[in-house]
Formats: structure tokens, sequence, C-alpha cells
């Protein structure tokens, strides 16, 4: 899984290239609280990932501290932020950054 | 998912502690998850509620303001209905001479947790877990537990608990 990583990163750089400067993103933070198994079933329930892509954004949240979620406008990042909210999970929303 | 029911079996004894637990949880989001919570106190004077009511702009008191007048009463109004729906599904394991319990001699009784009801479990566990490690001072992935206080005993079981009931959902999707 960790070999994924990588490729999770890419696609999400390949997302952030200046085309859109006004895209938003929501970031989903570590806590020591919540179970590595819960964070993959609510990726997957509510982004609809893969496993795979669920399960290496997990670990980018753990080992990194951190993982961009989604990216888009900012109303709908501020949905995404408050549905991981309701699950128990810490998200913010930020601007991309440059 | 959504249409399977998922079965936890437990003692009498655990559905009671259980359902004391969520009660308690129920309780902390009382006088917040009603229309009227702003009149009520501010609820992110409780650290237990800060977190589980997180602030998406850290960096931007403004927008972190809007955000949670606008959004964090619903969310702990859900946050309650979640707690209620758990409750509901614990009450026929110690209402003690119900009709409808079909064995009320066992030691341990089926919860049926049906559909939607697995994510308010969830949810609910979840939650309940983010107020103790707020309470208990929980901030690393490495924190000793001290033996000698309960509450780090209810923590990791409410954490077997919530896994339990997540792994049995992801085979059943």
């Amino acid at each position: 899984m960790t070999l994924a990583t990588p490729d999770v990163d890419r696609e999400i750089r390949d997302q952030t290239t200046p085309e859109h400067p006004s895209l938003w993103q929501t970031v989903v933070w570590n806590d020591p609280v919540n179970l590595m198994s819960y964070v993959v079933h609510v990726f997957r329930s509510y982004f609809g990932f893969s496993a795979a892509r669920a399960t290496a954004l997990m670990m980018d949240v753990h080992e990194r501290g951190h993982a961009v979620v989604a990216q888009g406008p900012r109303e709908q990042m501020e949905l995404h932020a408050q549905a991981m909210h309701d699950y128990g999970l810490w998200a913010t929303v930020r601007r991309i950054p440059k | 998912m959504t249409d399977s029911a998922l079965i936890l079996t437990v003692s009498r004894m655990e559905a009671q502690q259980l359902a004391d637990l969520v009660a308690q949880f129920s309780e902390l989001l009382e006088p917040h998850a009603v229309p009227d919570a702003t009149s009520s106190g501010d609820a992110t004077a409780d650290p237990a509620l800060a977190r589980l009511a997180p602030n998406p702009y850290p960096d931007d008191d403004e927008a972190a303001a809007e955000f949670h007048e606008a959004t964090r009463r619903d969310l702990l109004e859900r946050r309650q209905n979640d707690a209620l729906r758990v409750l509901a599904d614990l009450a026929p394991s110690f209402a003690s001479g119900d009709p409808n319990d079909p064995d009320p001699a066992a030691d341990t009784i089926d919860l049926v947790i049906e559909g939607d009801a697995g994510w308010a479990w969830m949810r609910t566990l979840t939650a309940i877990r983010l107020v103790i490690a707020t309470r208990l001072g929980i901030s690393g992935e490495d924190d000793d537990h001290d033996p000698q206080d309960d509450r780090f005993a209810v923590y990791d079981w409410i954490g077997f608990r919530l896994d339990g009931i997540v792994r049995a959902l992801e085979t059943a999707d």
C-alpha cells in the first residue's frame, strides 16, 4: 500500500497545476483517535474511492500528517469538510497552495 | 451495504454499559443540539464539543465563525439523532420483562443493526472515543495508558467494538 502513495501524490499534483487558481481543497489531518480501518471505510463510502486509493490516502494522513481528499469550488469543499466532521474526522478547507 | 443487517452479539451487561455511555454522550450534546442553542452556552468552551465540530479554517477566524454559525448546531443535532438511534437499537437488550425479548434468561443478546443505523453506530462510537480522548488528554499515538484509569479501558473497548463493526460492514460490502 505504501507503493501506491506516490501515484496518489502525482495525481493530486497534476490536478493542482495553475490552470485552476481559484480551486480549494479539503484536507484531512491526522489524529491519534480515529481507527485506520474506520478512516478507510469513510473514504470508500463517502468519496467512492477504491480500497487501494482509500488506503493510500489514509496512510498519507497517518504518516505525513495530512492528505488532500478533494479539490474544487469552495462551497463543495466545505460540504466535504462538514461530512468529514460528521464522521469524526478532522478536516479543513484551504486554497490550493501555490 | 446499507441494505444489510449487522448482528452484534454482546453480553447484557455490556449492552447496559454501552447504553449508559451513549446516554451520557447524548446529555453532553443536549444543550447544544436544540434550535435555540446559541442562547445556552458556547459549544466551543468545552474542548470535547469543539473536537466534535472542528474548525475548518484555522487560519481565518472570520470564515471559521461563519462556518460554525451556519453548521455547528445542525452537526450536533445529527450527532444527537445518531446517539438516539443507537440507544433505540440497544433498548431491547436490557428492558427486563420485554415481551419481545426472545430469551430473557440468556446472558448474551444479538443486537440487530440495520441499514443506515450502521453509520449511526460508527459515528457515535467514534464521537464517544473523541470525547474520552479529549478528557484524557490523548494527543499522540504512543500515549501511555494509565492502567488505574478505567476510562482508558472504556476507550479501548469502544475502539474494539467500532473496529468490529467497520470490518463486518467492509466484508458485507
